[in-house]
């Protein structure tokens, strides 16, 4: 028999062992992977999309920024930079590079893959917004034109990726969002959210953090240079211009602002108080939103506090005649105008 | 065979009374019901039994077959179902009890097999089980079934819960307000059952013609989108009974429609392999074999 | 592609873009607004809104603070009290008539016929008393739990249960209705496993599956109570022997509780982050339960299914049991090699090679562990005066005969306390494993299902004995 002490002693250097080698997004296996992943095909495809995206942006591509992004040597970024042109992806004049009509089309439909494929995450998956990217980024490489069809095609060919960008569709046509920073936004004005850079992420964990996504209606309170201040639908913001530089809004018209901007979130209510449903935020998205509209909640419905679990969530709701049970964190995002017991009485 | 005549009859004869075409013959698709494992051999009529979960739908189906039934998985899938049958009159009827939904937009599986059923199956009749305590949430799920087809007959189930929490359906202005027969019944009791098998036998039969209510889309832009499509839908494909409802699918990206238009088989059920996973687990992941 | 159809697609996805994203909503509210204008028309109050609603009475009462836990509490307590006392009975019969009666009853009959030897031991020894026994365990509880389980679900009490129990699943990113298909899984693994389909979540189902095994089924507690009575029990002073082997027990299906929850917070952050989470969860108005409908179907729907998997599998278990422990090789038997092959292990992990290939053989079914291990200590220990040869299972009237047979085996303390351990934390049987295969669709999940318990199991069993040995001795 081994000595209990050494078996014990064994026992746990196995268990820590293995922990290191396979411990999802850190051990040693997933690192081995990661590294295999990154093959000449990928850099290229990078490079490609980072030189599509200077060209968008009127940004001149360097050398040392592509090396930046593609995290090599600058030695190793101009190796691939000549195998892509050697492909006849790129064209070279002087220290410019800029896209052949070949390479353009290549990284359309990376990008096209890559907001397809942050789409499928958002909507028909449980991972949370900060993992969208990361995953979608060595996704769009291994994706065919056809699994890009397919995947396009199983989501309802959905026009716009979860950051509120538009989808290049398979033509290659891609429109912008039209949107101007969050930063440059006059005082006192309202606007639409319509897309979050997600790069870096760094800022983008920042803007999530703050429970900022797209399509929800913000107001500037004050601008300065070293802080934005702003409301979104019920509390306060304040970034720097910097992270707000990364939000895109579109001004709104007086009148949209005030109807979508009412109301009190659902789980504020007490039992046996009442409201009336005037939004559900855009928080709220993919296959549990649709929930939310098929079991009836959708503006106007009227909803009624039934009952309060015992340890104080989920709490049941009286919906269209039927007790439906919702947790906190998805009532949260349902506002709701309260009704008075006087409006109850008439409307009885 | 017979589904080929139907067609050939459908055409001939004027739209608004394609229907009454063949007034004695099955409407069901006997092709795609087998696929969908129904057996309809010794059966002269399918009926499907729809409704929202809770509504006592079980309590009709077993009202209707008594103990005749079995119980068994859709093909490929995991959801039960209950198959049972009834003669009445000279016919004999096989009833399939749909799972219990909310909606029939396909979010879930669930909702996505009793679609299926009704859009592909093309049961003679489809009964949907309404709970008359509740009855605005029910209508929701029957405003989307009269979309689909209008072979449709209400049970106004649970009548006796309602009186008792002080609500009284008036089921004649709602079957005239629905455009197809209300039939209040308290399946637990057996009440109302003589009345519900009547207005089966009759639409199965095609001796009641159906003008059902269509809902009124409000979106302007949606109008005008729905009524282009429509027309495209109608040359393309002059059989087709429900083009509305073919042109909302289409323009919420409904993959199955999009794909039984691309291949010019509307009304034809093709499972693909993406449809047997159980559980919706990302399918283009797994098929490419990527670690999500 | 015909080029009409093409027109249609293309002017649908054009269409699309000017719709904008919310179309879903859209439609959904033009269903909404059409429904409730036409149920205003046919719907009206004729009399006095009641002051009095049951419905509301009975919900404030089962979700209170102060009544809502120890009613459930009792309403559960009773339905596994009707359940285990209700079973002894009905239990003890089958045993006596199957095994007692009618296995001699057979044996007579192939002798008188002059049957060869290993075709009666094949047949008899293995596959009938394999399967007669998992019948006797296995049918009595499950007829009696199954229907009082749907009588509650029918009346609209479960759901509550749900509903309270959310609050402690969430924190563990499990759905309330897990708490359901547990409870049904204290009955029988695989029905809980099917019982996992009420939870419309795809995220929630897989961890309701995959951790159903953590639920100590029906097939295991007689193996529990087995132990702890003569291993624990016997401790203490006999006048309160069952008291503290009760206790033991209770403690191990707590464990059980807990490595749920644990397993599945552990799951919902890793392997399963990837699946959709939803919630909602639906309080059915109460209605009285339909009694005669009820147990009919949950007769057939469960209790008869389950059985006739189980059946299925425990079958060729008995075989290939019977098989083993007969068929020799350089005079000795498979079964022998076998144990002698893991018993170094086995006494590593503070068990035996007994019980580890005991547990191999009673992957179909695990009713049969206790009498399999039994059999083959009697057969490696060479003990005489007990068992029926080699084979053939067997039960001892008497704790007192057990303990000694076991102790003559080599058996401790910790032995006991390890192989309940391992009883509760080890792959799921079969029946189990197949009905999980069945429900998900997955190989991926399936495997994950049935190695995820026995390699913690291993781990849970090495840890507890090296600690017991350097402290105890």
């Amino acid at each position: 028999m081994v000595d209990p002490l050494i078996a014990l002693l064994i026992g746990i250097g196995v268990l820590f062992a293995s922990a290191l080698i396979f411990w999802p997004d850190s051990g040693l296996l997933w690192r081995l992977q990661k590294r295999r992943e990154l093959t000449d095909k990928v850099l290229i495809e990078d490079t490609l999309k980072f030189i599509f995206k200077c060209e968008r942006n009127q940004k001149p591509a360097t050398l040392e920024s592509l090396a930046g992004v593609l995290s090599t040597s600058q030695g190793r970024a101009s190796e691939i930079l000549a195998i892509t042109q050697a492909k006849g992806l790129l064209e070279m004049s002087g220290k410019r590079f800029s896209l052949t009509p070949a390479g353009r089309n290549t990284a359309i439909q990376i990008v096209r893959a890559h907001r397809l494929w942050e789409r499928h995450l958002a909507d028909t998956t449980g991972f949370g917004e900060t993992d969208w990217h990361q995953q979608a980024e060595r996704l769009e490489h291994k994706l065919s034109v056809e699994d890009t069809e397919r995947l396009s095609a199983s989501l309802g060919h959905p026009t716009h990726d979860p950051h509120g960008d538009p989808i290049p569709t398979s033509k290659g046509d891609l429109v912008s969002h039209g949107g101007l920073p969050l930063s440059d936004l006059p005082v006192q004005t309202s606007a639409r959210i319509v897309h979050i850079e997600d790069e870096p992420e760094l800022i983008y964990v920042q803007i999530i953090a703050e429970d900022l996504h797209p399509n929800m209606i913000v107001e500037v309170d004050e601008t300065t240079p070293d802080r934005i201040r702003f409301w979104s639908e019920d509390r306060e913001h304040v970034l720097a211009p910097i992270v707000a530089a990364n939000i895109s809004v579109v001004p709104l018209v007086e009148e949209n602002h005030v109807q979508d901007i009412q109301g009190i979130p659902l789980d504020t209510l007490l039992v046996g108080e009442k409201g009336k449903v005037t939004a559900i935020s855009p928080l709220s998205r993919g296959v549990e939103r649709r929930r939310l509209f098929d079991l009836g909640i959708i503006p106007g419905t009227e909803v009624g506090v039934e009952m309060v679990n015992p340890g104080g969530d989920p709490t049941a709701y009286r919906i269209r005649g039927s007790v439906i049970a919702l947790r906190s964190s998805q009532a949260r995002l349902i506002k709701v105008d309260p009704i008075t017991e006087e409006e109850q009485e008439i409307s009885q | 065979m017979e589904k080929d005549l139907n067609k050939t009859n459908q055409v001939e004869i004027s739209e608004s009374q394609a229907q009454a075409g063949c007034a004695s013959c099955p409407a069901h698709n006997a092709a795609n019901l087998q696929k969908l494992g129904v057996d309809m051999e010794n059966w002269d009529f399918v009926v499907a039994l729809a409704g929202n979960p809770n509504t006592g739908k079980s309590t009709v189906f077993n009202a209707l077959t008594g103990l005749h039934q079995h119980t068994g998985n859709w093909p490929g899938k995991t959801v039960t179902r209950a198959e049972g049958g009834f003669d009445y009159g000279e016919n004999r009827y096989k009833l399939v009890d749909l799972p219990g939904t909310y909606s029939l937009l396909a979010t879930s599986l669930d909702e996505e097999i009793a679609r299926d059923f009704i859009l592909f199956g093309q049961p003679d009749v489809t009964v949907v089980v309404v709970d008359a305590a509740r009855l605005e949430r029910n209508l929701n799920l029957v405003l989307q079934v009269l979309e689909i087809t209008n072979r449709v007959v209400i049970c106004l189930n649970l009548v006796d819960e309602a009186e008792r929490h002080n609500i009284s359906v008036d089921d004649r202005r709602l079957a005239r307000d629905l455009g197809v027969p209300v039939v209040p019944t308290v399946a637990r009791y057996d009440e109302g059952l003589e009345e519900l098998l009547a207005a089966i036998s009759e639409v199965a039969s095609g001796k009641t013609q159906a003008t059902p209510y269509h809902v009124k889309y409000t979106h302007p832009k949606l109008d005008q989108a729905v009524s282009k499509l429509v027309s495209q839908i109608q040359e393309a494909f002059p059989q087709v009974p429900n083009a509305r409802w073919v042109a909302l699918r289409l323009l919420d990206g409904d993959e199955r429609i999009i794909k039984a238009v691309e291949k010019g088989d509307l009304g034809e059920l093709t499972y693909t392999v993406e449809n047997l996973d159980g559980l919706g687990v990302d399918t283009v992941a797994l098929k490419s074999g990527f670690r999500l | 592609m015909n080029s009409s159809y093409e027109k249609i697609l293309k002017s649908a996805r054009d269409l699309r873009w000017d719709i904008g994203g919310d179309f879903h909503e859209k439609i959904m509210e033009s269903l909404y607004t059409d429904a409730s204008r036409i149920a205003d028309r046919a719907v009206t109050h004729p009399g006095d809104t009641p002051r009095f609603d049951l419905d509301r009475t009975i919900d404030r009462l089962v979700t209170s603070r102060i009544w809502g836990f120890p009613l459930m509490v009792l309403l559960l307590t009773a339905v596994f009290w009707l359940t285990i006392s209700g079973a002894n009975v009905p239990s003890g019969l089958l045993y006596s008539l199957l095994i007692d009666t009618i296995h001699p009853f057979l044996k007579s009959i192939f002798a008188t016929l002059g049957i060869p030897w290993w075709i009666d031991g094949v047949l008899l020894d293995g596959a009938y008393l394999a399967t007669a026994w998992v019948v006797a365990v296995m049918l009595p509880p499950m007829a009696i739990f199954f229907p009082l389980f749907t009588l509650l679900e029918d009346f609209g009490y479960l759901p509550r249960v749900a509903f309270n129990l959310d609050h402690i699943f969430k924190k563990a990113g499990a759905h309330g209705k897990q708490a359901l298909s547990m409870t049904m899984g204290f009955g029988c693994n695989a029905a809980g496993v099917i019982s996992t389909r009420i939870i419309d979540s795809p995220r929630e189902r897989l961890i309701a599956i995959i951790t159903n095994n953590f639920a100590l089924c029906n097939g295991r507690w007689p193996t529990q109570i087995l132990i702890a009575t003569i291993f624990i029990g016997a401790l203490v002073p006999a006048h309160l022997g069952g008291l503290i082997s009760a206790f033991a027990v209770v403690s191990i299906a707590l464990l059980g509780v807990l490595l749920t929850f644990v397993v599945s917070w552990a799951l919902s952050r890793t392997v399963l982050k990837g699946e959709v989470s939803t919630f909602n969860l639906e309080l059915p108005p109460y209605r009285p339960p339909r009694i005669l409908q009820t147990l009919y179907t949950s007769v057939i729907d469960r209790t008869l299914v389950v059985l006739w998997r189980a059946v299925v599998f425990a079958l060729p278990a008995g075989v290939v049991l019977w098989i083993s422990a007969n068929l020799l090789i350089n005079g000795v038997s498979i079964a022998e090699y076998l144990v002698n092959f893991l018993n170094p292990f086995g006494l590593l992990l503070g068990l035996n090679g007994v019980i580890l290939v005991a547990y191999i053989v009673a992957i179909p079914a695990n009713e049969i562990v206790i009498p399999t291990i039994l059999m083959l200590t009697v057969m490696i220990s060479g003990a005489t005066g007990v068992g029926e040869g080699a084979g053939v299972m067997f039960e001892l009237e008497s704790g007192l005969q057990t303990l000694d047979l076991l102790t003559e085996g080599g058996w401790t303390l910790l032995t006991g306390i390890n192989l309940m351990l391992f009883s509760l934390i080890h792959n799921p049987c079969s029946t189990t494993i197949y009905t999980i295969y069945k429900e998900t669709g997955s190989i991926k999940w399936t495997t994950v299902a049935s190695l995820l318990p026995v390699v913690m199991g291993i781990v849970i069993v090495f840890f507890t004995a090296q600690i017991w040995r350097l402290f105890a001795g």
